[in-house]
């Protein structure tokens, strides 16, 4: 019966083509509004890497001065060389990395090619295990290198591309930060959305992809300058040595953890670290020391914009208006269809059977609103996406969102449906009988 | 004198009237709400950043590959600010720190006296050995620009120099000494304490926008010190002026004359002030667009529910249509009646609207930390949506005058 009624329904949607198209067109412009800016909220929340998400960690200490605090305030989220090499050696969890900017210019050995600049950033040498970032050539550097701070380098395809063509660039040698760095590996195609293991300190929770890898020793054995946040909360002396003894915060750090039951355990090793540094005269604001997993991360950094949620909000508010507007149109549809109630019902249909028919009927129309839906959606979601390339990276539309367009239309329109139905079951079949 | 017979019309079938009134309330709530939210981000997005002519404005970045020492970087800027002067069409240079809306800077709490423990603001820090009243045409409402003997050479690997006069901001003026009339003079600290920096205040400009731009005052927390710094960053800004009409010519020409300076062996990037201004109002303009494209789908969807319903309603009544024509009634009665109708259920569309888009706002202030909605954006709503309703009902109810009284009675 479902399939009959269902081809009734489609059939019917010729029966009015006026009304029909507007109905479709209506709700298809509510959904299509909802759907593309539910796709970026959507894409803006996401796990960006669910297997492991619980298990990446986020320390955060505070080592601000207690002069003028009160507590509840923050200088910043990011770290001090000092808490980051203890950290570092510390042992805690399976993995470790310190993680900061660098910029820099890069001389190509290619005559051809002007002198350019390049961001990257600086972790050690866990950072490639823990974000499992995918290698198309060599690999990470190794764990002497890493301690030592050799002079090597991972690229993105993309600028190994730029310096050495189709070329294995692995065992090649860059001239960068002028220095010549030995290139290690070539990563390509990683670009983490939201980019996570960033977000704070840097080009934000969307922005471009890294270029270039270096030791974490290596940046700071050159005496490269931070790119990206710096926050001193009191004054410090001249000079890099300085800098890396100050309590100024510049660095991010991630621990993974083997199992994310293991988190009391490194949030206990924390607390005893900072009371350990309390005793050295440092972290006197006593503040709570606070873990987060990559979700919980994600969170605090308030990702999610506030524009995206105004938007999204709207939008919703726009298709309810839509659905209310599709209600006045399909029983203006249905009511010139009691006549033919009345002799169905009048043959021998149950009630039950008219409200499945003009349920399902309903049901087409928002399937048809659907797939005008996805179009005017992935339409609307282009356009938004050429607004810059910060925005294009969240207006990928995947299944879910495909599923949710369809659903979302369907159970619209069958909401809709729901009054123009029970009205078209209530006619009397003698009435509409005799009036013929 | 009609109103009775049409509102006991209204009462026997209440479904049809409530969903356009429900549509009209719907569309007022969010267009109320959106109007008001396009309208304080355009103009915060119109704030005057403080440069006078800006689209004659654009920023080098130049970074050389060896930089020496201290003397030699000295040197190498006196000598780049010297090839960019030389370039024909510009009118004025400054090497600088950092750029008004890029959206990357430095701030530092500053305080009024030394005793105080906590900073009462953290204003941007504009550092330059240059004139940045000349060359951005800064206005000085109050006493004066930086002169040669301001500015102190400053190694920042070896030496703790800082400069001891600055330019201050109206507004961050303002917000330190609130009472003072005149801040000429004032002595203003960066940091607290014993190691709190002291310098004073020569000259006041009346507007200068951070590198953040935020909303609110706070985007106007400027201070400028004359200073000249090495072994700071690698890279070193300058903010030039073009002659009116030459920026893209003088742009190219500038970036050309360090090339030839340093060889090659340098990296120079160049941004005009307006390419900053847009990416700064990027993401408002883009919310501006998705909510004007929102509000005018609200009206058309509206304004399309009105006509269905109007429309059914002149078919449903064409006998009674018929019949009120033949007993007298003129073209223009059967107008007024569905005219009349229809501002009967917009209005109480409009009333449950007012009520929605308090409601909304009351929601987007506690969920979004938005602004309160002015009673105006309510009243303009609320007249668009009468003038909607009216343009709307208008072609049905023509429709419905133009009835035959002949042709529609005959049938029955």
């Amino acid at each position: 019966m479902f399939q009959y009624y269902f081809l009734l329904g489609v059939r019917s949607l010729r029966r009015n083509p006026v009304l029909t198209a507007l109905m479709v067109l209506i709700l298809a412009v509510g959904v299509a509004a909802s759907v593309s800016t539910l796709t970026i909220l959507h894409v803006m929340s996401g796990d960006p890497i669910p297997h492991k998400s619980e298990r990446l960690i986020v320390p955060r200490l505070d080592n601000g001065p207690t002069k003028g605090y009160t507590p509840g305030e923050r200088e910043g989220d990011e770290m001090s060389y000092r808490d980051a090499m203890n950290l570092l050696a510390s042992g805690q969890g399976d993995r470790r990395t310190a993680i900061r900017g660098v910029a820099g210019s890069i001389e190509p050995a290619r005559k051809d090619l002007p002198v350019f600049t390049a961001e990257g950033l600086s972790p050690t040498r866990d950072f490639f295990a823990m974000f499992e970032v995918p290698f198309v050539q060599g690999g990470p550097w190794s764990e002497a290198e890493d301690k030592a701070g050799a002079d090597v380098v991972v690229l993105s395809r993309k600028l190994a591309e730029r310096l050495f063509g189709n070329a294995n660039p692995v065992g090649q040698r860059v001239r960068m930060f002028g220095s010549d760095f030995a290139v290690v590996g070539v990563y390509g195609n990683w670009k983490p959305v939201p980019r996570y293991h960033r977000i704070i300190g840097g080009s934000g929770a969307f922005g471009d992809e890294d270029e270039f890898y270096i030791p974490f020793h290596s940046a700071v054995r050159h005496e490269l300058p931070q790119n990206g946040n710096t926050s001193c909360a009191s004054e410090r002396a001249p000079g890099y040595q300085a800098f890396l003894d100050s309590e100024c915060i510049w660095i991010q750090f991630w621990f993974e953890l083997h199992s994310a039951s293991d988190r009391p355990q490194l949030q206990s090793w924390l607390d005893a670290y900072a009371a350990e540094q309390r005793k050295l005269g440092r972290m006197q604001r006593a503040a709570p020391n606070d873990l987060f997993n990559v979700m919980e991360w994600l969170q605090e950094q308030k990702v999610v914009g506030k524009d995206s949620r105004l938007s999204a909000m709207l939008a919703f508010g726009f298709l309810l208006l839509c659905l209310v507007n599709t209600i006045g149109l399909l029983l203006a549809k249905f009511s010139v269809r009691a006549p033919e109630v009345g002799v169905r019902r009048a043959l021998g249909a149950s009630r039950k059977e008219i409200f499945t028919q003009f349920l399902i009927e309903s049901a087409v129309v928002g399937l048809a609103g659907g797939i005008l839906g996805l179009l005017l959606a992935l339409g609307a979601l282009a356009l938004i996406g050429s607004i810059s390339e910060q925005i294009a990276v969240t207006t990928k539309m995947d299944w879910v969102m495909l599923l949710v367009t369809f659903v979302m239309s369907v159970s619209a329109a069958m909401l809709a449906g729901l009054l123009p139905t029970w009205r078209a079951c209530q006619v009397t079949p003698a009435l509409q009988l005799k009036s013929q | 004198m009609e109103i009775k017979p049409i509102f006991s019309a209204l009462m026997r079938n209440k479904t049809g009237p409530i969903l356009v009134a429900v549509q009209v309330a719907l569309s007022l709530a969010i267009l109320a709400n959106a109007l008001h939210i396009v309208s304080v981000r355009q103009a915060v997005a119109a704030r005057p950043i403080g440069i006078a002519n800006e689209e004659q404005v654009f920023t080098l970045s130049v970074r050389p590959l060896t930089q020496g020492g201290h003397e030699e970087q000295l040197a190498t800027q006196r000598a780049q600010a010297a090839a960019l002067r030389a370039v024909p069409g510009i009118v004025s240079a400054a090497d600088i720190n950092q750029i008004p809306l890029s959206g990357s800077g430095n701030y530092n709490g500053v305080a009024s006296s030394r005793e105080q423990v906590r900073s009462i603001a953290s204003p941007t820090l504009y550092l330059t050995p240059d004139s940045l009243v000349k060359t951005w045409g800064l206005k000085l409402i109050e006493g004066r620009d930086f002169n040669a003997q301001d500015v102190p050479e400053i190694d920042a690997k070896t030496s703790k120099v800082f400069p001891s006069v600055v330019i201050v901001s109206k507004a961050i003026a303002e917000k330190v000494w609130p009472d003072a009339g005149s801040y000429v003079g004032k002595k203003l600290y960066f940091g607290t304490g014993a190691e709190a920096r002291e310098v004073s205040v020569v000259g006041v400009v009346e507007t200068l926008q951070t590198p953040g731009a935020a909303m609110g005052s706070e985007g106007e927390y400027s201070t400028m010190v004359p200073a000249r710094i090495t072994n700071s960053v690698r890279s070193t800004l300058y903010t030039l002026r073009a002659e009116p009409g030459q920026r893209d010519r003088a742009m190219k020409d500038a970036e050309q004359a360090i090339r030839k300076l340093h060889h090659g062996q340098v990296v120079v990037r160049s941004t005009t002030q307006s390419e900053e201004r847009d990416k700064r109002y990027r993401a408002d303009n883009a919310l501006c667009w998705m909510l004007i494209t929102v509000s005018v789908l609200l009206m058309v969807v509206t304004a399309s529910g009105i006509v269905g319903m109007a429309s059914l309603w002149v078919t449903q009544r064409r006998k009674q249509i018929g019949v009120r024509r033949a007993l007298g009634a003129r073209k223009i009665d059967i107008l007024r009646y569905f005219v009349t109708e229809n501002v009967m259920i917009t209005t109480t569309g409009i009333v449950g609207g007012l009520l929605g888009a308090l409601a909304l706002n009351q929601l987007l202030v506690s969920k979004l930390e938005l602004a309160r909605l002015p009673a105006e954006y309510m009243l303009l709503g609320a007249a668009a949506s009468w003038a909607l309703g009216i343009a709307a009902v208008y072609g049905p109810a023509w429709r419905a005058a133009s009835i035959s009284p002949a042709l529609a009675t005959r049938s029955a």
